[in-house]
């Protein structure tokens, strides 16, 4: 039981040191009060004059009691809340007096948290998007999930009305379809924009105020109601100057004439990321059941309702449904999930690539710790007598790596919050980078701010990473000290550096010679496909997408045949205007451009191709295609290079040529002649069983040209073949305009105002220089690249410091025994062989694994690569050589005598 | 008796004066020093600065413990009281004491 009591005791004493050291302070005044009172009392002095007499008695008898509140504060007692203080106080002052060390390691910690926790909150956002609206968690989305063909059925108009009378859980439900439509504005400049036909309820489920005028209403809804728009915060700043009275002006949405009615404020881009909303005017009365156009909807949990008994309403809803209307609803499964799942992100191979870019990322953290770890062992060895001391009087090794890894914390704590402050920024970097590449807006929840669970991972990190780095060299240091201390004494050796610290040095060094060389790898590669020559001037070309809105021609026929033929007179008209414009040499319709990503065709070659086939694709041969006008190529001013151009004829339909280029003849046929081969798809129609694809007829290539650019821009060389653009092709359409000197660029204004002209519903996007094609995906990737380098040259700085420290300490041991070989009469020579042996094998083996690592990373060695490799390794051995050239150049030169008493 | 830094058996003989001190009643360290010094007519002084590092030692150990109270005058300080391990140990030191004693007496009988 006396166990027991006294670890309660010791319990209580730990916790309450300083209450301990605040008890023992009143017991002791508690006493002086008695002794003074007594000697008033028995020797009847005066009570100042007793109070004086009992204070110094006590002086007397409590300097014991001094050394035991010592004994409280030390070691020996309960103490460790005061000794970690203690312990980060010294870390402190550690940091300051080591500047070298705290720079470089500091840095390196701060870029591995920066990376860490950026790539952390991004993954957070897309995994678990938190809305920034009120009550974001009971925005809720239903959908309709076709149990027998495993996909979403969003022909949802008929169940929107029925939920909106049937459900009790789900409230203020609406729905909304997505378009991106011409906004022309008074001064007639026509601009596509992101549009939103949504119900009025879902200013209510967003719980968002306008800024300006009013939101939409249930009236606006009615179809005979006026057509009247809300637009977004920036849109009212970009296009209407942000003035106040925009309320009740008319614009043009396409061809139909709007009134403004409100503004909402800035961050609102409900539902995914558009500024512009209009009501949405369907009536269940137009379409049959099952039937209407594609809606998403969204709705609020009522109160009190939770996202299972929504679940369970909306299930036992389709059970009745699906006996009330086996025809159309006997597989729908509906279904109720938090607004955010509602919209699938793209998951594309852009993610996948920075999938493994994250596990890249991690190992360097790990290699960073790593390296802080070498860098204070390199530190804690050289106060190795001091440490011996404080063992010596009694310190626990546990209390001394406990103060190692405090100070690790300390460098670790400010790094952090370095990194963290920075996290911020890389998050803006990153989404502005991925908008760039995709070319469109994140969803608006996406925001760059950290998330409190971003913040404990860094702190955990921080934790990990300190202790990582602490506890390695702490552990090393301390072992056998007290024999050390013995040793040391009598001038024997230190702490050595085995096998496992060797190991970290040569990974140290190959890591840091292959990152620079991969970095540049990479960074040449896309530096060429930047500078590819485009087999023609693509500077004076402009390209841009074009598009037409469904909205019909007032009375006009609005099936989707009839949409057809007026798409293609229109576009056709809009070609025959732009090659009517006197500052434009030529203009021609493509599916596709140069330098833009083709869709891949598999295809089937008569007589067999003679290059190997890929082995994915038996039989076949991977390929990209695209449809073009006739006279598209003498536009581009690529003119056929073997067999003949399209012609009129070939757009009638029923004929089957196509054109290849060069790429095609090279890699597919083997060089030999391509015209009057025939080539087929090979996966063209869904054949009798599903999964089953059936080939395409025989086409017969009539013509080469060269290489145009099948592909985005960081891959050049893609075979692929060219058939000719239909005349009632549905596709996405694209325009190339070749422009009359100076900058084609200047041409935009004009193109958007030719084609307003000829419809107003013709979208114009994505208007650039044709040279300039791709370049989002260039910066996409060259700022990986930038990355890479800041980071390589983050680990180049930290290793060669960590180097050179260690190696230097490593021969500054050895100073006695130089200066006792030397008194024996050794040759400086083999003297300075031996020294230097070590160290620079240990070079040697990093520097030739470091070229391996870069050799199977690299693949082809241009002499200037290779010229760089080679500088760099020399500038490695340099500095290997400099860290054990300085102190044995001090060893060499004292006198043997004093070498012998150095330590 | 001045009682110096005590060396360590001087340091059991403070434990056994406080262990048997307490084993009559619960008192604060003032009071224990009183007790002692009037039993002993004035012969053994206890050191204030020896008594309460002891208290503590002795708490440690689990043979006491301590709450804090009032006096009759209305001061607030700290009452040791004995535990059931104290009591245990009490009887054991006083047995060794005693042994100790027996045997010291026996060697200055000879002489």
């Amino acid at each position: 039981m006396s166990l027991f009591h006294a670890a309660r005791a010791r319990v209580r004493l730990l916790l309450a040191r300083r209450d301990a050291e605040a008890r023992m302070d009143e017991e002791f005044r508690f006493h002086l009060d008695m002794e003074a009172d007594r000697l008033v009392r028995e020797a009847g002095l005066a009570p100042q004059e007793a109070r004086r007499q009992a204070r110094r008695r006590a002086r007397l008898a409590f300097g014991h009691a001094e050394r035991h509140r010592e004994e409280l504060r030390d070691g020996r007692g309960p103490s460790w809340p005061g000794g970690l203080a203690l312990d980060l106080k010294l870390g402190v002052r550690m940091l300051v007096k080591y500047p070298g060390i705290t720079l470089v390691g500091g840095l390196a910690f701060a870029f591995a948290i920066w990376v860490a926790a950026g790539a952390f909150e991004f993954a957070g956002q897309v995994l678990f998007p938190r809305l920034p609206l009120p009550d974001a968690d009971r925005i809720v989305a239903l959908a309709r999930w076709d149990a027998a063909a495993g996909r979403a059925q969003p022909q949802a108009l008929h169940d929107l009305a029925a939920w909106r009378t049937e459900l009790r859980s789900v409230v203020e439900l609406g729905a909304y379809r997505l378009a991106r439509r011409n906004l022309v504005t008074g001064d007639g400049e026509s601009l596509p924009t992101e549009v939103a036909e949504i119900s009025a309820s879902a200013f209510r489920v967003a719980r968002a105020r306008p800024l300006l005028g009013r939101a939409l209403g249930e009236a606006d809804e009615r179809p005979d109601a006026p057509a009247v728009a809300v637009i977004g915060h920036d849109v009212w700043r970009a296009r209407f100057g942000a003035d106040s009275g925009v309320a009740g002006r008319t614009v043009r949405l396409g061809r139909t004439p709007t009134t403004v009615v409100g503004v909402m404020p800035e961050g609102f881009a409900f539902p995914v990321a558009q500024s512009l909303w209009v009501p949405l005017r369907l009536s269940p009365l137009d379409h049959p059941r099952g039937a209407g156009p594609a809606l998403t909807v969204f709705g609020r949990l009522a109160p009190g309702a939770t996202l299972e008994e929504a679940q369970a309403e909306l299930t036992a809803w389709g059970r009745r449904a699906a006996a009330d209307f086996p025809t159309t609803h006997r597989h729908l499964r509906p279904r109720v999930m938090p607004y955010a799942r509602s919209v699938a992100l793209v998951e594309g191979s852009e993610l996948l690539a920075t999938r493994a870019s994250y596990a890249f990322f991690v190992m360097l953290v790990v290699l960073i710790c790593g390296n802080v770890a070498l860098l204070l062992f390199a530190r804690a060895a050289t106060r190795e007598g001091e440490l011996a001391i404080r063992s010596a009087l009694g310190a626990s090794r546990g209390r001394i790596v406990a103060q190692l890894v405090a100070e690790a914390l300390v460098l670790g704590g400010v790094a952090a919050a370095v990194g963290l402050g920075a996290a911020g920024l890389g998050v803006r970097l990153l989404v502005g980078a991925i908008e760039a590449h995709w070319g469109e807006r994140l969803p608006f929840w996406f925001h760059a701010g950290l998330s409190p669970w971003t913040v404990c991972y860094a702190v955990g990190l921080t934790l990990l990473g300190a202790a990582i780095a602490g506890v390695l060299p702490g552990l090393k240091v301390t072992r056998g000290l007290q024999g050390r201390l013995r040793r040391t004494a009598a001038g024997a050796g230190g702490p050595t550096f085995g096998g496992i610290w060797t190991a970290v040095i040569v990974a140290q060094i190959a890591v840091t010679l292959g990152f620079p060389v991969i970095a540049y790898h990479v960074t040449r590669d896309a530096a060429d496909t930047r500078a590819m020559v485009a087999d023609f001037p693509a500077a004076e070309f402009l390209s841009a997408r074009i598009a037409l809105d469904h909205e019909p021609l007032p009375g006009g026929d609005t099936s989707s045949a009839a949409f057809v033929v007026r798409r293609a007179a229109t576009v056709r008209e809009l070609e025959r205007r732009l090659r009517a414009e006197p500052g434009v040499v030529g203009a021609a319709l493509a599916e596709r451009l140069p330098r833009m990503e083709h869709p891949p065709r598999m295809v089937e070659v008569d007589a067999g191709g003679a290059a190997p086939e890929d082995p994915r694709f038996p039989g076949g041969y991977r390929t990209s295609s695209s449809a073009v006008d006739a006279d598209y190529f003498d536009v581009l001013g690529a003119p056929v290079r073997a067999g003949r151009a399209f012609h009129a004829g070939d757009l009638a339909p029923g004929s089957r040529v196509v054109i290849v280029n060069e790429s095609f003849v090279r890699l597919v046929l083997g060089g030999r002649n391509p015209i009057g081969r025939h080539l087929r798809h090979r996966y063209a129609t869904p054949g009798p069983r599903s999964g089953d694809w059936e080939p395409g007829p025989w086409h017969e290539i009539v013509g080469v040209v060269p290489d145009l650019g099948m592909s985005k821009a960081t891959d050049p060389k893609v075979a692929g073949f060219y058939h000719p653009l239909a005349p009632d092709v549905t596709g996405p359409l694209h325009v190339a305009v070749h422009v009359r000197g100076g900058d084609a660029a200047a041409f935009a204004p004009r193109l958007r105002a030719v084609a307003a002209a000829v419809d107003p519903t013709l979208r114009v996007d994505a208007v650039a220089r044709m040279d300039t094609l791709g370049d989002a995906g260039i910066a996409f990737a060259m700022f990986w690249v930038r990355l890479l380098a800041v980071v390589s040259a983050v680990a180049l700085l930290l290793s060669l410091a960590g180097i050179y420290a260690v190696m230097a300490f490593t021969v500054a041991r050895r100073t006695r025994e130089i200066g006792v070989r030397l008194a024996l009469g050794a040759s400086r020579r083999r003297l300075v062989v031996s020294v230097f042996a070590r160290p620079l094998t240990q070079v040697g083996l990093g520097v030739a694994a470091g070229g391996v690592l870069a050799a199977i990373t690299g693949d082809s060695a241009t002499p200037a690569a290779l010229a760089g490799a080679l500088g760099y390794a020399v500038l490695m051995f340099g500095v290997c050589l400099l860290a054990c050239v300085v102190p044995t150049r001090r060893a060499l030169r004292v006198e043997p005598i004093v070498a012998m008493r150095a330590d | 008796m001045i009682v110096r830094p005590p060396s360590d058996a001087l340091r059991g003989s403070l434990d056994l004066l406080v262990l048997k001190t307490l084993s009559l009643q619960p008192m604060h360290g003032w009071g224990i020093s009183q007790r002692v010094q009037q039993i002993s007519d004035g012969v053994l002084e206890v050191n204030q600065g020896s008594l309460y590092p002891a208290l503590q030692r002795l708490e440690k150990a689990g043979l006491i413990t301590s709450e804090w109270g009032t006096t009759d005058n209305n001061r607030r300080a700290r009452y040791y009281a004995l535990t059931a391990a104290g009591r245990r140990a009490l009887g054991a030191e006083l047995e060794s004491w005693r042994r100790f004693a027996a045997g010291l007496e026996a060697v200055l009988r000879t002489s």
